[in-house]
């Protein structure tokens, strides 16, 4: 049995640290590519193996992509390239590389274990967490989404609102009758997560990565070695940079709906800021290829991915876009997130801890030992991956009935990716409001009919404290927030 | 282990091959994972060890799970070696909702006829009880209006009743719900009987409420569940009335807990295709007699009596017989009036229409 499980996390390894060293692949689109094969996962812990393996390692390598070749590594984050990219023209890729991968991993061990090894106590939260306490926390990531997430707040807000319309597309909660299905049948069941995740999110990404320019620099063997030595000590050199990335990173994992790309972001500003006050005069200056930058973001990467599984786990509601994926999987195989059969399931909480960690430690040698490799493998032609990530996300989209209508809805969906991203609404935002959406209308129908009203958000401990950060939030991300994100 | 997961993946590549060459293909209205999907896995495996032909799952998931066995009803039953399999939702559907399929239409397999459990919150007051409703629930509403309203009321009193006292929380799945209940938001709670011994029994706060009952298609009357006594939704109601639930209200009731439990989960083939009945009833009646095939089946679904071959058609016969036009109208005039459900009243189901 043991040795199952080993054979599972090997291959969640393998090939979420290949679907990392993908342009602009990443965990999501190396999850929604496995949604087909689900059902052939008898135990159900095994997937909880496979998927952690898939989310720990494709966050070690998305950072060659923005490194070696100038391409955002997943889901377009681009932070890493800006000081990776430079460092390796200069030929200190490897260098890049090595303090990237060991920020990130350390990163990953402490917030992971801080999330995994104490879950199953946090499960406790979920007792104090009713009806106003959800509604209130629902509308404070929502207003992170709108405010925090893209320097296009107003078109975040409309891109947000039409998500959360489209996802009440289907079954009227309170009256059982079908809603905006326009006649379709098809979407009685309302608009299935799936062809939302690839068409919106990953097609318009694919479509980006195959007309960008890559530029490849090539490692020799000769200054390997002393520049991943180097790397390490840039690491430790540079640690507080790390720490506070991780920092950043781990608060926005917490937060449903602002995933990685913004934790990577606002952690580079962090360090910019920073490194101006405390400039290197040896150095380059952060931005133009100093190591610090790309240890800054690299200290949110894996730290935001841990966090993120605390909503996703307690409440079913996904810390980050990858967790929506994850939780679907999860799910046909009867572990449902956010249910009291889950979080009572203590085998639940020892294969998360163990896979996590296994697969932390597992890639740490991968990566390194064969950083030579994977950079030959980001230096593969884009269009021999296009075809076989286009044709997955396809075939993943089109399981829920396997008819027509699956195409016609992934079409509509690609059609509506391709013009949010043209036009800088957020697809982030959409995506938010859309999962959310079944949470926010009958978390507020279950307000009204338990009779609550503003005395229990203003006077419960934990709405009260929703609300102020939602207010904070408001006008932090309004008048005060310099790092927003041109990222749609 | 490496072998068993590349066959999974050929499989996987091969499936919509497969489906058109499958030996028996078994329509199922639901998407993977859910509730029936997961039953019907269970049986189908077993099943194929009697039958010693391969079974392929065929999902078909639409709106309340109907578009499924509306498709097995208007093409797919025609098919030499297509089944169904449907499930008590799709029974209440059938009273209130437009659909294609109609039960009287095919030849029943098996169906296994369950029970749903009511748990409450130790001490609660029952008589103002706070539960999570769902379309899937109307028994429970129903139950709940005539035990706190008395006997043999008008419709409309049942109606005033229960929206007065019973807090009918919608939009609450499964999970939210079970969570509620533990937090104490909810008072009541129901399960099924397998769910009830993983989520309420444990629960040291919560206790059993009532239940509806096993409907004993020979005499048409419901019995107690040996697996829970003394706490069917009849004895505890006559215990505290004195008197037995009787009248229109309680017709309603009868009529869609029956077609509910009753038909909880239920294979039927189409009529006119005896060779692949008789083949399937007698693998049926094989799995049945196996101790083996039916420890595995009840450590999921619990111990309940199968209804095999005729003895299937005979339960389908006696819900047949529940409906009345009066039964009808208070179902639909009860879920639209007290629950705010937007059930239609079929007229194509009263006795003088059929």
């Amino acid at each position: 049995m043991l040795e199952s499980y080993f054979i599972v996390l090997m291959l969640g390894i393998i090939y979420g640290f290949f679907v990392g060293l993908i342009p602009v692949a990443g965990a999501t689109t190396g999850l929604i590519a496995i949604y087909s094969f689900v059902t052939f996962f008898q135990d159900p812990y095994m997937l909880v193996v496979f998927t952690t393996a898939i989310v720990v390692t494709s966050s070690i390598g998305d950072s060659f992509c923005g490194v070696v070749m100038n391409i955002p590594g997943a889901g377009g984050a681009a932070a890493t390239m800006v000081d990776g990219f430079p460092m390796s023209r200069r030929g200190e890729a490897a260098r890049a590389l090595s303090a990237a991968i060991s920020t990130s991993w350390v990163n990953g061990l402490i917030w992971g274990l801080a999330v995994f090894l104490f879950l199953p106590w946090y499960t406790q939260i979920v007792l104090y967490f009713g009806t106003v306490e959800m509604f209130t926390f629902l509308i404070f990531a929502m207003t992170c989404v709108i405010f925090v997430s893209s320097k296009y707040w107003f078109r975040g807000l409309i891109a947000l609102i039409l998500g959360v319309l489209v996802g009440r597309i289907g079954e009227d909660p309170v009256t059982a009758a079908d809603r905006w299905t326009f006649g379709w049948d098809y979407l009685g069941a309302g608009v299935q997560i799936i062809p939302v995740m690839a068409g919106l999110l990953a097609f318009p990404e694919l479509l980006s990565a195959y007309r960008m320019k890559a530029q490849n620099i090539k490692l020799t063997n000769g200054i390997i070695w002393g520049q991943l030595i180097e790397g390490v000590k840039d690491t430790w050199r540079w640690k507080w940079d790390g720490l506070r990335g991780g920092l950043i990173g781990g608060f926005v994992g917490l937060v449903p709906g602002i995933g990685g790309n913004i934790a990577d972001w606002f952690a580079y500003s962090q360090t910019v800021a920073v490194s101006k006050k405390s400039p290197d005069s040896d150095e380059v200056p952060v931005g133009k290829g100093h190591v610090r930058g790309v240890i800054g973001c690299e200290g949110a990467n894996n730290a935001q991915k841990a966090t993120s599984y605390v909503p996703t786990v307690l409440f079913g509601i996904p810390g980050a876009p990858f967790e929506v994926i994850v939780m679907g999987l999860l799910m046909y195989v009867g572990l449902e997130l956010g249910t009291p059969a889950v979080l009572a399931d203590e085998r639940f909480f020892d294969v998360l801890l163990s896979s996590y960690l296994w697969a932390l430690v597992i890639i740490l040698p991968i990566s390194y030992g064969f950083i030579k490799y994977a950079v030959y493998i980001t230096s593969i032609p884009f269009k021999y991956y296009f075809w076989p990530i286009l044709a997955s996300l396809v075939w993943s989209s089109t399981q829920y009935t396997g008819l027509l209508d699956d195409y016609i809805m992934l079409a509509i969906c690609m059609g509506l990716g391709l013009a949010m991203k043209y036009f800088k609404f957020s697809r982030v935002s959409f995506l938010i409001g859309f999962i959310l959406s079944y949470r926010l209308e009958t978390t507020y129908v279950q307000f009204n009919t338990f009779g609550y009203g503003w005395e229990e958000i203003l006077f419960r401990p934990a709405p009260a404290a929703f609300i102020t950060l939602t207010v904070i939030a408001a006008i932090w991300g309004l008048f005060f927030n310099k790092a927003k994100i041109d990222f749609v | 282990m490496i072998k068993k997961m590349l066959i999974g993946v050929i499989a996987g590549f091969s499936m919509l091959a497969t489906t058109a060459f499958a030996e028996i293909t078994v329509v199922n209205p639901q998407k993977p994972g859910g509730g029936t999907t997961v039953w019907t896995e269970i049986i189908m495996k077993e099943l194929e060890k009697h039958l010693g032909e391969r079974i392929v799952l065929r999902n078909i998931p639409g709106a309340r799970d109907i578009p499924g066995i509306n498709k097995f009803h208007n093409e797919l039953r025609f098919n030499e070696n297509t089944i169904v399999v449907t499930h008590g939702g799709n029974g209440v559907s059938f009273l209130q909702e437009k659909v294609d399929y109609n039960y009287a239409e095919y030849d029943s397999i098996g169906l296994m006829n369950l029970n749903i459990i009511m748990g409450k919150v130790k001490g609660a007051d029952m008589d103002k009880p706070k539960f999570a409703g769902t379309s899937g629930a109307v028994p429970e509403a129903f139950a709940i209006a005539m035990m706190i309203c008395g006997p043999d009321k008008s419709i409309d009193y049942y109606i005033d009743c229960f929206k007065e006292n019973v807090t009918w929380v919608m939009g609450m799945s499964g999970g939210e719900r079970r969570l509620a209940f533990k937090r104490g938001d909810l008072t009541g709670s129901r399960e099924n009987p397998a769910t009830y011994q993983i989520h309420i029994a444990p629960d040291e706060n919560a206790e059993l409420w009532f239940h509806h009952g096993l409907l004993d298609p020979a005499t048409g009357g419901h019995v107690d569940d040996p697996n829970f006594p003394g706490a069917q939704f009849e004895i505890q109601f006559e215990e505290r009335y004195g008197v037995a639930p009787s009248g229109e209200f309680y017709d309603a009731y009868k009529l869609v807990k029956s077609f509910r439990d009753g038909l909880q989960k239920a294979i039927w083939v189409n009529k006119g295709n005896p060779e692949l009945r008789d083949r399937l009833i007698d693998a049926m009646n094989k799995m049945v007699n196996d101790p083996e095939s039916m420890a595995i089946i009840e450590a999921k679904n619990g111990k309940y009596e199968w209804f095999i071959g005729e003895r299937g058609n005979q339960m389908r016969d006696t819900l047949m017989t529940f409906i009345t036009e009066d039964a009808l109208r208070n179902l639909v005039k009860f879920n639209k009036e007290a629950l705010g459900l937007k059930s239609i009243l079929k007229e194509d189901l009263f006795p003088q229409n059929r």
